[in-house]
């Protein structure tokens, strides 16, 4: 007998095999040759042809080798990434076969994953970016606890006096260096290149500020300490401001650069994407600390005479500092906390006892430190809103997934009897999802790049939005849960096609996800309609003046330094801006009337500060010129408006609104009494009080308020011009601007806007807020509507002989009809029943942005619930059509 | 007379089903294919062998030396518990399937 062992021995050539494992193979494979050489002989064959008959049942030893030998591990590795473009290509086939599905669940998809990178884009700018600058983690913001009575503050919390500047530079403890910057307007600021004046965002910075910061620059230098100390009058330009008002002229270096009527000479260009400090801002140019009164902080004029350098009582420089090596933020806040009271205290005298020192600390820098706050609530609620939406795009998908998966279950089951592992159809599935999601991926960014866009131009974001890492990672993270998501689903329903034909709790499942979904989409939207009503209510809020043809724009002279000159020039002007054709009306105005700032004091009547029960003391009050009421169409109900001859000579007047005079001089006619600074400096005769209307938002409460007649008080800096113009308020301003140049040629005209479009301002943020929810609950609509017309479309399939059935015995088709919507709407009262406490929790969280309707309204919910089960309606109607339209035989026979 | 394919495909399933009765071992499975599909079809070892490999890597059977007196120690195969649900759930989709074609053909001559 031929020795099977040997022979085999001789042909294997295993590789990759344990010894143990291959010497097991020889032997069981040698028994079964000789078990085959034996059967050869059983069957009267001789030795020779039974040796041959046994040899011949393993005719190709190599490829024998190769599939006995394969080390699983290996294999299964090789074999998925040998595997994977076969199924991905097989996946690109099926989904081509159904476009209606492919379409659905990429734009879903798209829309979900899109909303959500968008709106975390803004977040991840807003609150989570570092400053881009050298090592940004050691830079960090100084704050203060509220500083001490008798000081004035930009910020309380963000701003500090020079005086502190100048003291915490001066410590070498904690703070390798300190960084001070602050605007030199509240906006924009005039600036002169060549002839033309314009307006750009500028600010004033201390000499460390590039060097401290690591900010490099592109052409030029920055600043130095010797800059700072000289007030040197340079500029440094951003590299962006470079690239658009200047062509990227490779001569800028050297060239003269008017701001606010100062020349300075550019001597530096920044560093590409470095946008400055200030939160949400994108400055164009910075200059070293100046001491100048027209060069003041925020454009304010000298208070005194003092500029903020000299005023100790002005806290108005925001202050970055970088720590020390090994310091963290509270040792180095702790090393300059003594310094910093001792120059808190500077100009007050000293701490009495009892009092509060302003403490110092230190909060790492961010890219919209300062302002942060004021963004994260809403854009916290519009981050859960879109989750919510994200919720909804991916349960629709993966419903329609484990629908469509459920309908191939036969081809399953066949793949599966022919010996595919659950491996290879788990691949499947995988590439199929993974298709999928990168069509939605790729196009759910572009959207996302677009929304961002639009988000930061509704939320006036001027500094760039651009997508970076962590939006990246926040996108992918996403989408590869959706892969895994859509992939995995529909598995156990494939995997379980191999047992038997019966159906599967799913279609339980799928309900449930549609009860949840509407219970969603009642949430989405009552917080939708709360704010929409929101809007609406602030829209139509009564100003208290006629806002529409008024037209308001700034203007700052610099080349006077008197208080005389200054009126003698705003007189002039407005002498001739009357005498324009279409000009019914001109006034002028310090504080501008919806820009959201006010002068708050407490204001003295009859020469006391009145004594008030329950109530502030607070007196809105604003410097206005002749004309004012009568310009802005504010009713004036006893007495009269500001004029001509109240002048610098006449005995000072004023004028208080209803709020006032029923607060502060109640019962009796507040005509002649005299009302005045807290201080007690600057006395006026009340000669008119005016009917409530509105001064810094649409949103204020009434408030008392009083008007100073600009003529009669010393302090005038940059006025707003109040126009009542004829037709479109914004054509008059080119003759307009005429005027002005003819007076001074190098007078801007400062943010001109509509009074209208200035209010719509102070709700910028409310309107953003609402257009995106109810944006976004239209979406969530919209996806609930797709979903719950694809599973009912399939559940009507699913039981087409059944309605057949029940059609053949009788049935009429608005039974069929109603049966198909009963379900539907029992479907949206179950998600009514949980959405509706859900929306009502959403309306207690909504309630500090809501305006004029109360957080449980009853008409957004109700109009929630009708939505939803409108929605249901329409989404089940074509499936209940079609059910009813069955042919009873055609349906009996089709299964 | 069967395309590779087909033949390739079920083989797994005809493994399972033989080993639900009893261990055998490997030559004994392909000569009771050959005589229960009175011939029409047949493995040879190196074509089976491999499959055996593969439902052993799968942990749907398990070798086992058996010796018996006066011969050769000879490896039995058997079904592990998972091979004997996967063969009952193969069991079930096949005769569905074949179930389904032959209703499709008979009704095509119908």
């Amino acid at each position: 007998m031929p020795d099977w062992r040997e022979h085999v021995r001789q042909h294997l050539r295993l590789r990759g095999v344990r010894p143990g494992r291959e010497a097991a193979i020889v032997e069981d494979l040698a028994q079964q040759l000789e078990d085959a050489y034996r059967d050869g002989l059983g069957r009267g064959m001789s030795a020779g042809a039974a040796e041959q008959f046994a040899a011949g049942h393993i005719a190709d030893w190599d490829a024998f080798a190769r599939e006995v030998a394969w080390n699983p591990a290996w294999r299964r590795g090789r074999g998925l990434l040998a595997g994977l473009p076969r199924d991905l290509r097989f996946a690109l086939r099926l989904l081509r076969k159904s476009p209606v599905f492919t379409a659905a669940a990429v734009l879903t998809l798209a829309l979900g994953v899109g909303a959500n990178t968008s709106v975390f884009s803004v977040m991840n700018a807003v609150l989570l970016q570092s400053l881009p600058v050298a090592d940004a983690a050691r830079v960090v913001v100084l704050r203060t606890t509220n500083p001490a009575p008798g000081t004035g503050t930009v910020d309380s919390h963000t701003t500090f006096s020079y005086a502190v500047y100048d003291a915490l530079r001066q410590q070498d403890r904690g703070l390798t260096v300190v960084m001070a910057h602050v605007p030199l307007a509240q906006s924009k600021v005039a600036v002169r290149y060549g002839a033309q004046p314009e307006e750009a965002e500028g600010d004033m910075v201390s000499g460390t500020f590039f060097s401290g910061l690591g900010v490099r620059l592109a052409r030029g230098r920055g600043f130095s300490a010797q800059d700072e100390t000289n007030h040197a009058l340079i500029t440094v330009i951003s590299h962006n401001y470079w690239r658009r008002r200047f062509q990227q002229d490779p001569d800028i270096l050297g060239k003269a650069f008017f701001v606010n009527g100062v020349p300075t000479t550019i001597v530096g260009v920044a560093a590409p994407g470095f946008e400055g400090v200030e939160a949400g801002r994108s400055t164009d140019f910075w200059i070293p600390l100046q001491s100048r009164p027209e060069l003041n902080a925020w454009g304010n004029a000298p208070e005194d005479g003092k500029t903020y350098i000299a005023d100790p009582a002005w806290w108005c420089l925001r202050l970055l500092g970088r720590l020390a090596p090994g310091v963290t933020k509270a040792q180095a806040a702790a090393a300059l906390q003594p310094a910093f009271q001792t120059a808190a205290a500077t100009g007050l005298g000293h701490w009495r006892a009892g009092e509060r020192k302003p403490v110092l600390s230190l909060e790492d820098a961010r890219r919209f430190s300062g302002s942060a706050t004021q963004y994260a609530r809403p854009l916290g609620m519009l981050m859960a809103m879109v989750g919510l939406v994200l919720l909804v795009a991916l349960s629709n998908v993966t419903m329609l997934q484990v629908g469509r998966n459920a309908a191939r279950r036969r081809e399953f089951a066949v793949r599966l009897a022919l010996g595919a592992g659950r491996r290879e159809l788990c691949r499947q599935l995988i590439a199929e999802s993974l298709l999928l999601v990168a069509a939605g991926g790729a196009l759910a960014w572009l959207l996302a790049g677009w929304a961002t866009t639009a988000l930061g131009v509704w939320a006036n974001i001027e500094s760039s939005l651009a997508p970076d890492r962590t939006v990246l990672v926040f996108t992918l993270g996403i989408l590869l849960g959706a892969v895994l998501l859509f992939g995995l689903a529909p598995l156990r329903t494939v995997l379980a096609s191999a047992n038997a034909n019966r159906h599967p709790a799913r279609w339980r499942h799928g309900q449930a996800i549609v009860a949840l979904q509407m219970a969603v989409c009642v949430v989405l939207l009552a917080g939708g309609t709360l704010l929409i009503a929101t809007l609406r209510n602030l829209e139509n809020t009564p100003l208290g003046m006629r806002v529409d043809g008024l037209v308001v724009f700034g203007v700052k002279p610099e080349s006077f330094h008197s208080v005389p000159e200054s009126i003698t020039f705003y007189r002039e002007l407005l002498a001739k801006l009357r005498a324009l054709p279409g000009v019914e009306a001109a006034t002028v105005v310090e504080e501008r009337l919806g820009s959201g700032s006010s002068d708050n004091s407490a204001m003295t009547v009859d020469g006391r500060l009145p004594a008030v029960a329950n109530g502030s003391r607070t007196v809105r009050s604003n410097v206005v010129g002749p004309d004012f009421f009568h310009t802005l169409g504010v009713p004036v109900l006893r007495g009269r408006d500001f004029s001509d001859a109240d002048t610098a000579a006449s005995a000072p007047v004023g004028i208080i609104n209803e709020q006032f005079a029923q607060r502060f001089l109640p019962n009796q006619n507040p005509l002649g009494h005299h009302i005045g600074t807290a201080d007690g400096k600057f006395q006026m005769r009340v000669v008119g009080v005016v009917k409530n209307h509105k001064y810094r938002s649409i949103a204020e409460a009434p408030i008392p308020m009083a008007w100073y007649m600009y003529a009669q008080i010393p302090v005038i800096a940059k006025m707003d011009v109040e126009l009542r113009v004829q037709g479109e308020p914004l054509a008059i301003l080119p003759s307009v601007r005429g005027v002005v140049q003819r007076m001074d040629p190098s007078l801007p005209l400062i943010q001109p806007a509509t009074q209208r479009a200035q209010f719509d301002t102070t709700v910028s943020q409310q309107r953003l807020f609402a257009r995106l929810a109810g944006f976004f609950a239209a979406l969530g609509l919209l996806l609930v509507a797709t979903g719950l017309y694809g599973t009912l479309a399939y559940q009507v399939n699913q039981r087409t002989v059944e309605i057949g059935l029940r059609m053949a015995v009788g049935a009429r088709r608005g039974q069929v009809v109603w049966m198909v919507l009963r379900g539907s709407l029992a479907l949206s009262a179950i998600g009514a029943g949980v959405g509706v406490p859900l929306a009502l929790l959403t309306g207690q969280a909504l309630s500090s942005v809501l305006y004029g309707i109360a957080p449980a309204s009853a008409p957004a919910l109700g109009f929630a619930i009708l939505g939803v089960a409108a929605v249901a309606v329409a989404a089940s109607l074509v499936p209940a059509l079609r059910a009813a339209s069955i042919d009873p035989l055609q349906a009996l026979r089709s299964d | 007379m069967f395309s590779r394919e087909l033949k390739k495909g079920s083989t797994e399933l005809l493994v399972l089903a033989l080993l639900e009765a009893r261990p055998r071992h490997g030559y004994e499975i392909g000569k009771l294919i050959e005589s229960r599909s009175a011939g029409r079809l047949q493995f040879r070892i190196g074509s089976l062998y491999p499959i055996l490999c593969r439902l052993e890597e799968k942990a749907l059977i398990t070798g086992r030396w058996v010796e018996k007196p006066g011969e050769r120690r000879r490896r039995f195969y058997r079904l592990t518990r998972a091979g004997r649900a996967t063969l009952a759930a193969q069991k079930s989709t096949w005769q569905d399937f074949t179930g389904a074609v032959n209703q499709v053909l008979g009704g095509a001559h119908a």
